[in-house]
C-alpha cells in the first residue's frame, strides 16, 4: 500500500527577526553632528521613523539609516536637515552601498532579501528589487500584469506542487513550489544546514544534504531532508539513502557543469572528512561523470539500485544545461526518474572555477521552455515533475519559472542571503565564509544560531508566497500550477519580436 | 621516452602595487578597540607596529568584500566602497574583471577559483553571447570524459595536402609540407603591441621558447633575440622577399604583410626556401573573402588580423566574422588545406576555446601580454606616464608571468574541453555545434513570445 501524504497546508507564523550586524549597508547614511542638542524635534518630524527620542534617555539614539529616503526628502516640510535648530543633520548617499551586490544581485535585492527575511511581509510586485541588473534571461523577462489590480484581502490560492506524477511511490507534496538546493556538510556549516530543515519543516518541503555525508543534527528533520547522492560518492551509506524521502543524483551542477565537485582542502576539516570518510585537509574532487553509468540503460540501473535499498523513495535526477537537455530530460524520465531537475549555468557553488560559472551550458531561462516543449510532444510532461534552478533569486524569478514551464523551483543562494550571505565568493578557500554561513571553521559558525536562521527562511518564504499570491490574484488564478507553461503572460524584453 | 607537456607555472609576484577592486577607509571616530582585526580573517586590519595603541592604515588589497569588519565596527567607523580606479581600468574588451582576472592568473598560474554562483551580466558582445556545450552523461553514446592530462591540446600549423598518392608498390608519392606541431593553440604575437622595450621583447621570446609555441615578431627583431629563443620557434615577418636572408636557417615559419604583392614575395620565399612555412597576413575589410581563398591557394597559414577589441573592418566581432571566413574556406572545399590563425581580442581564457569553436585554427596572444605583466589597458596609453611602468619590466618577470599567464588559460581550456567530452582541441575547430548562440537559445526558447513592447 502506498501511503499517500494528507493534503495540508502548513503556513508557518512570521516573526520578527532582526539582524544587528545587516544594518551596516543602506541607501542612506545620516549624519548627526556634535552639535545636536537631542532636542527631539527630528524624532516628532519624521513619519519614517529614522529617529528616535526614547523617553528618560538623556541623548537621542543614533539615526535608523536603513528607513531614511534620501535627499529627495526635501521637498517635504519634514525634512529634518532643514528644520533640525543646530544645523547637525545631514544626509547623504552610502559608500558602501555601491560595494554591495554584482549584477546578478543587485544591492538593492540583497537588501529586500534581508527585509522579507526580517519581517516576513511580501513587495510589492513593481519593486525594483524584484529584477537583477544582469541586463538578460529572468530580468528582461516581465509579467504582463494587468493595470491597476490589487489584491483582495483573504485571497484563498494554493502554491502546493505534487513531487511525483507517475503510478509508482509516495505522492509526496510541496506547500510552496520551493526546495532547498544540496549544500554540502564542507560547504556550509552544520548550523546553516539545521537552519534550513527547521525552515524546510516548518513550510512542509524539503532541503538537501548535498553530497557530504547526513550529519545526525538533522535526523529531527528527516522527513524533510533529501540526501544527495553524486560522483564521489561523499558520506553516502545505505542508512542515510533508506532514510531519506527523495533521493536526488547529481550527475552535474550548473555552475560547474562536467567538471564534478570541488572542495578545497581548506575547508576539508577533521570534522568533515570524517563525515565523507576521506583525509582531513586534501582537496576532495567529486569526478565527473559517474564512472558507471554511459547510456540511459546504465542510468537505469543505477535508479534501480537505490529503489531497491530504499523503496519508497522518490528519485531525482540533478542534470545541467546542455545543447541537448531536452534528451538528457527524457532519458531521466524513461530511467524511471520522478523528478528531472535542471541546474542552470548561473547558479550557486561553493567553489567552482570561474570560466566554468559564465561560459559553460546555458542560463536556466533557455532550458525550461525547451524541455518543457519537449516532454509535452512526447506525451510524458503530466507524469514528470519538473524542477528547476539556477540563478534563480526572487519570488517572480519562481514565478518566471513556472511560467516558461518548471512544476517548481530548488533555491539556495537566496536562503544564504537571508542568513546574512553578502555574496563576496569567498566561500571556496581558507577559512570559508567569513561570515560563517559557509564554512566548517569552528570559530566562526557561531556568528549565526539555527533558530534565527530559520525563522529568517521561513519569514523569506512567507514573503515569496504573499508575492505569489499577489501574482495570481491579478490573473484570477488560484492555484500557482496554472501559472505552467503560460508564456503568454510574460514579455520578453530583448529588443525585437521573437518569433519561431 | 615519452613525455607528457606540462608547463612549470611559479609565483611570480607583482612589480607594481594592483588596482585593489574595494577601499577601506577608516574615520577619525575609530575608537582603535581592535574588533576589526580580531574578526578579518584576511589580515586587512592590524595595529601599527611603531604604536599599538592605534590601528594602522586598512590594507585595501588584502580586503575581500566580506563586510564583517564594516557591519561588526561599533563605531561606525568603517566604510567599504568600490574603487573608482578599479571601474576605471581597460578599456574595449578589456574589462576592469578582465584585466584583474590576468593579474591573478599572471601571478599564480592557476584557474581562478570562486564561491558563490556566477555575478557578471548575462551576455554581451561578442563571444559574450554564446556558451560552450557540455556533454551530459544519459546519453546513448558519448565520447567520454577524459583524464584532464589525457586531453591534448596540439596543433599543427602547416598545410595539409588534401590526398596522398601512393606509387605502384605502395611507396608515397605525395611530398609531404613541413609543419609545426604545437603543444598548444596559441602563439604569442609581438607586432602589433605598441611599444616593447628589448627586456620585454627577450622575455616574451624566452616564454615562447619554453612554452615550445611560436613567436611572430618583425623581422628587423631577429638581431637581438637569437639567444633567447630557438630558431624553430621564431616566426620573422617580412615585407619583401629580400629580408629572407636575415632570417636563419632553423626557422620553420615566416608570415608575410603587405597590401599588395605578397603572392609574388610568397612564391619568390617557396623558391628559395622550399621547405619553409609560409604565412600570410590579412587585414579583414572589402574583398575579404576573395583575398582569403586567393592565399588558401598561395600560402599555408592565413593569419586573419582583426582589431584588439576582437573586430574586423566593419566593426563585427570575431563570433561572427570567424564564422563567415570559415564557412567560406569550407564551401570552396579548402579549411582542411590551410591552417587559420586568429588575431586580435583574446583577452581572456574562454576566448581561445570559443575562437577556435569559430573556426580559428589557433589564435594570437597580443595586449594580454602586456595586461600580464601589469598593464592597465588604459584607453590613452602613454608609455612614459604608465602607472605600472611596465617599460621597466626585466625579462625573467616579463617571461614568468607569461608563462603563468598561458598555464591559467590551458588549464581552463582544458576544463572547456572536459566539460564537452572532447578529447582534442583540434576536434573543436568549426564545431558550431558544440556552443549555443544566444541568438539561437532565444529563438528556439522564447519563439512567439510577447516581446519589444515596452507598454506592456
Amino acid at each position: 500500500m502506498m501511503p499517500v501524504a494528507e493534503p495540508h497546508l502548513c503556513v508557518p507564523e512570521t516573526s520578527w527577526v532582526p539582524a544587528e550586524r545587516l544594518k551596516f549597508v543602506n541607501r542612506f547614511v545620516v549624519d548627526r553632528a556634535e552639535t545636536c542638542i537631542s532636542c527631539g524635534l527630528c524624532a516628532s518630524l519624521c513619519p519614517y521613523g529614522v529617529h528616535k527620542r526614547v523617553e528618560g534617555h538623556a541623548t537621542i539614539l543614533p539615526p535608523y539609516d536603513q528607513r531614511c529616503i534620501g535627499p529627495s526628502c526635501a521637498s517635504n516640510s519634514f525634512y529634518c536637515v532643514k528644520n533640525c535648530p543646530t544645523g547637525s543633520l545631514s544626509v547623504r548617499a552610502s559608500e558602501t552601498f555601491p560595494a554591495l551586490g554584482d549584477f546578478r544581485w543587485t544591492a538593492d535585492m540583497v537588501l529586500a532579501t534581508w527585509q522579507m527575511a526580517e519581517t516576513g511581509k511580501p513587495m510589492s510586485l513593481d519593486h525594483p528589487a524584484n529584477v537583477g541588473a544582469c541586463g538578460g534571461g529572468f530580468d528582461q523577462l516581465h509579467f504582463r500584469i494587468p493595470k491597476g489590480g490589487s489584491m483582495p484581502k483573504d485571497y484563498q490560492f494554493s502554491t502546493s506542487v505534487l513531487l511525483n506524477r507517475r503510478k509508482n511511490g509516495p505522492k509526496l507534496k510541496i506547500d510552496i513550489p520551493v526546495y532547498g538546493g544540496g549544500m554540502s556538510y564542507g560547504s556550509v556549516s552544520l548550523f546553516t544546514m539545521v537552519a534550513r530543515a527547521k525552515a524546510a519543516q516548518a513550510w512542509g518541503t524539503f532541503t538537501c544534504t548535498g553530497e557530504g555525508g547526513y550529519p545526525v543534527e538533522l535526523l529531527p528533520y528527516k522527513d524533510h531532508v533529501i540526501t544527495q547522492i553524486a560522483t564521489g560518492l561523499f558520506g553516502v551509506k545505505e542508512e542515510t539513502i533508506q532514510r531519506a524521502p527523495i533521493i536526488e543524483f547529481k550527475y552535474a551542477q550548473g555552475a560547474k557543469p562536467g567538471l564534478g565537485g570541488h572542495l578545497l582542502w581548506e575547508k576539508n576539516t577533521p570534522l568533515v572528512a570524517k563525515m565523507r570518510e576521506a583525509v582531513p585537509h586534501t582537496s576532495l574532487f567529486s569526478p565527473f561523470p559517474f564512472h558507471s553509468v554511459y547510456s540511459v540503460e546504465d542510468h537505469k540501473k543505477h535508479l534501480d539500485w537505490i529503489s531497491s535499498v530504499n523503496p519508497q523513495a522518490l528519485l531525482s535526477v540533478k542534470v545541467s544545461t546542455p545543447n541537448d537537455v531536452e534528451m538528457v530530460a527524457v532519458g531521466s524520465y524513461y530511467a524511471g526518474a520522478h523528478i528531472v531537475h535542471l541546474d542552470g549555468g548561473y547558479g550557486g557553488t561553493g567553489a567552482a572555477p570561474e570560466i566554468a560559472k559564465k561560459n559553460i551550458a546555458t542560463p536556466i531561462e533557455y532550458a525550461i521552455p525547451k524541455v518543457h516543449r519537449f516532454l509535452t510532444n512526447e506525451g510524458i510532461r503530466e507524469e514528470v515533475t519538473l524542477i528547476a534552478s539556477g540563478g534563480i533569486r526572487t519570488a517572480l524569478d519562481v514565478a518566471k519559472a513556472i511560467a516558461l514551464g518548471a512544476d517548481g523551483v530548488v533555491i539556495g543562494t537566496a536562503e544564504l542571503v537571508a542568513l546574512g550571505c553578502v555574496r563576496c565568493g569567498n566561500c571556496e578557500s581558507g577559512r570559508g565564509c567569513p561570515r560563517g554561513i559557509a564554512t566548517t571553521d569552528p570559530e566562526l559558525i557561531h556568528q549565526m544560531d539555527t533558530e534565527w536562521g530559520s525563522k529568517r527562511i521561513i519569514n523569506l518564504y512567507s514573503a515569496w508566497r504573499g508575492q505569489w499570491g499577489d501574482l495570481l490574484s491579478r490573473y484570477d488564478m488560484h492555484d500557482l500550477s496554472e501559472l505552467r507553461g503560460r508564456t503568454d503572460l510574460l514579455r520578453f524584453e530583448g529588443g525585437k519580436e521573437v518569433r519561431a | 621516452m615519452y613525455e607528457r607537456y606540462h608547463i612549470h607555472a611559479a609565483t611570480v609576484t607583482p612589480r607594481y602595487t594592483p588596482v585593489p577592486k574595494f577601499l577601506i577607509a577608516r574615520a577619525d571616530n575609530c575608537i582603535n578597540c581592535g574588533k576589526c582585526e580580531r574578526n578579518c580573517v584576511y589580515g586587512v586590519h592590524e595595529r601599527r607596529d611603531d604604536d599599538p595603541r592605534i590601528m594602522a592604515d586598512p590594507i585595501s588589497q588584502q580586503c575581500k568584500n566580506c563586510f564583517r569588519c564594516v557591519a561588526e565596527c561599533p563605531q561606525r567607523a568603517l566604510t567599504l566602497s568600490l574603487n573608482q580606479d578599479y571601474l576605471a581600468l581597460g578599456n574595449g574588451v578589456w574589462t576592469p574583471q578582465r584585466v584583474l582576472t590576468v593579474w591573478n592568473e599572471s601571478e599564480m598560474g592557476k584557474i581562478p577559483v570562486l564561491g558563490a554562483g556566477y555575478r557578471g551580466m548575462f551576455s554581451g558582445p561578442g563571444y559574450d553571447a554564446m556558451w560552450t556545450d557540455m556533454s551530459e552523461i544519459v546519453r546513448p553514446t558519448r565520447d567520454g570524459i577524459h583524464g584532464r592530462e589525457h586531453i591534448s591540446t596540439n596543433v599543427v600549423i602547416c598545410r595539409n595536402p588534401p590526398y596522398l598518392q601512393f606509387g605502384p608498390r605502395g611507396e608515397l608519392l605525395t611530398t609531404m609540407a613541413s609543419c609545426a606541431d604545437l603543444p598548444v593553440p596559441f602563439v604569442l604575437d609581438v607586432s602589433r603591441l605598441k611599444e616593447a622595450t628589448p627586456a620585454m621583447l627577450k622575455g616574451y621570446a624566452q616564454a615562447a621558447g619554453e612554452l615550445n609555441t611560436l613567436f611572430i615578431f618583425p623581422v628587423q627583431g631577429m638581431a637581438g633575440l637569437s639567444q633567447d629563443i630557438p630558431e624553430s620557434n621564431m616566426v620573422p615577418i617580412i615585407m619583401t622577399a629580400q629580408e629572407l636572408a636575415s632570417v636563419p636557417a632553423g626557422v620553420r615559419m615566416i608570415e608575410i604583410e603587405r597590401d599588395e604583392g605578397w603572392d609574388e614575395v610568397a612564391r619568390t620565399v617557396r623558391s628559395q626556401r622550399p621547405g619553409i612555412i609560409i604565412g600570410v597576413r590579412l587585414q579583414t575589410g572589402p574583398g575579404i573573402e576573395e583575398r582569403l581563398l586567393q592565399a588558401s591557394k598561395e600560402a599555408d597559414v592565413i593569419h586573419i588580423l582583426l582589431d584588439q577589441n576582437g573586430r574586423d573592418a566593419e566593426g563585427r566581432y570575431a563570433r561572427d566574422a570567424m564564422r563567415d571566413l570559415h564557412r567560406s574556406l569550407v564551401k570552396a572545399g579548402v579549411r582542411d588545406e590551410v591552417t587559420m590563425i586568429m588575431g586580435g581580442g583574446i583577452a581572456a581564457a574562454e576566448h581561445i576555446p570559443k575562437s577556435i569553436i569559430c573556426g580559428a585554427d589557433a589564435v594570437t596572444l597580443e595586449e594580454a601580454l602586456m595586461v600580464s605583466i601589469g598593464c592597465r589597458a588604459c584607453k590613452d596609453c602613454r608609455m612614459e606616464e604608465c602607472p605600472a611602468n611596465v617599460k621597466d619590466s626585466p625579462s625573467d618577470y616579463v617571461k614568468g608571468r607569461t608563462i603563468n599567464m598561458c598555464n591559467a588559460w590551458r588549464d581552463q581550456m582544458l576544463e572547456v574541453l572536459g566539460a564537452m567530452g572532447i578529447k582534442e582541441v583540434r576536434r573543436l575547430r568549426g564545431e558550431v555545434g558544440r556552443a549555443i548562440f544566444q541568438e539561437d537559445a532565444e529563438r528556439d526558447s522564447f519563439a512567439g513570445m510577447f516581446g519589444g513592447d515596452a507598454s506592456g
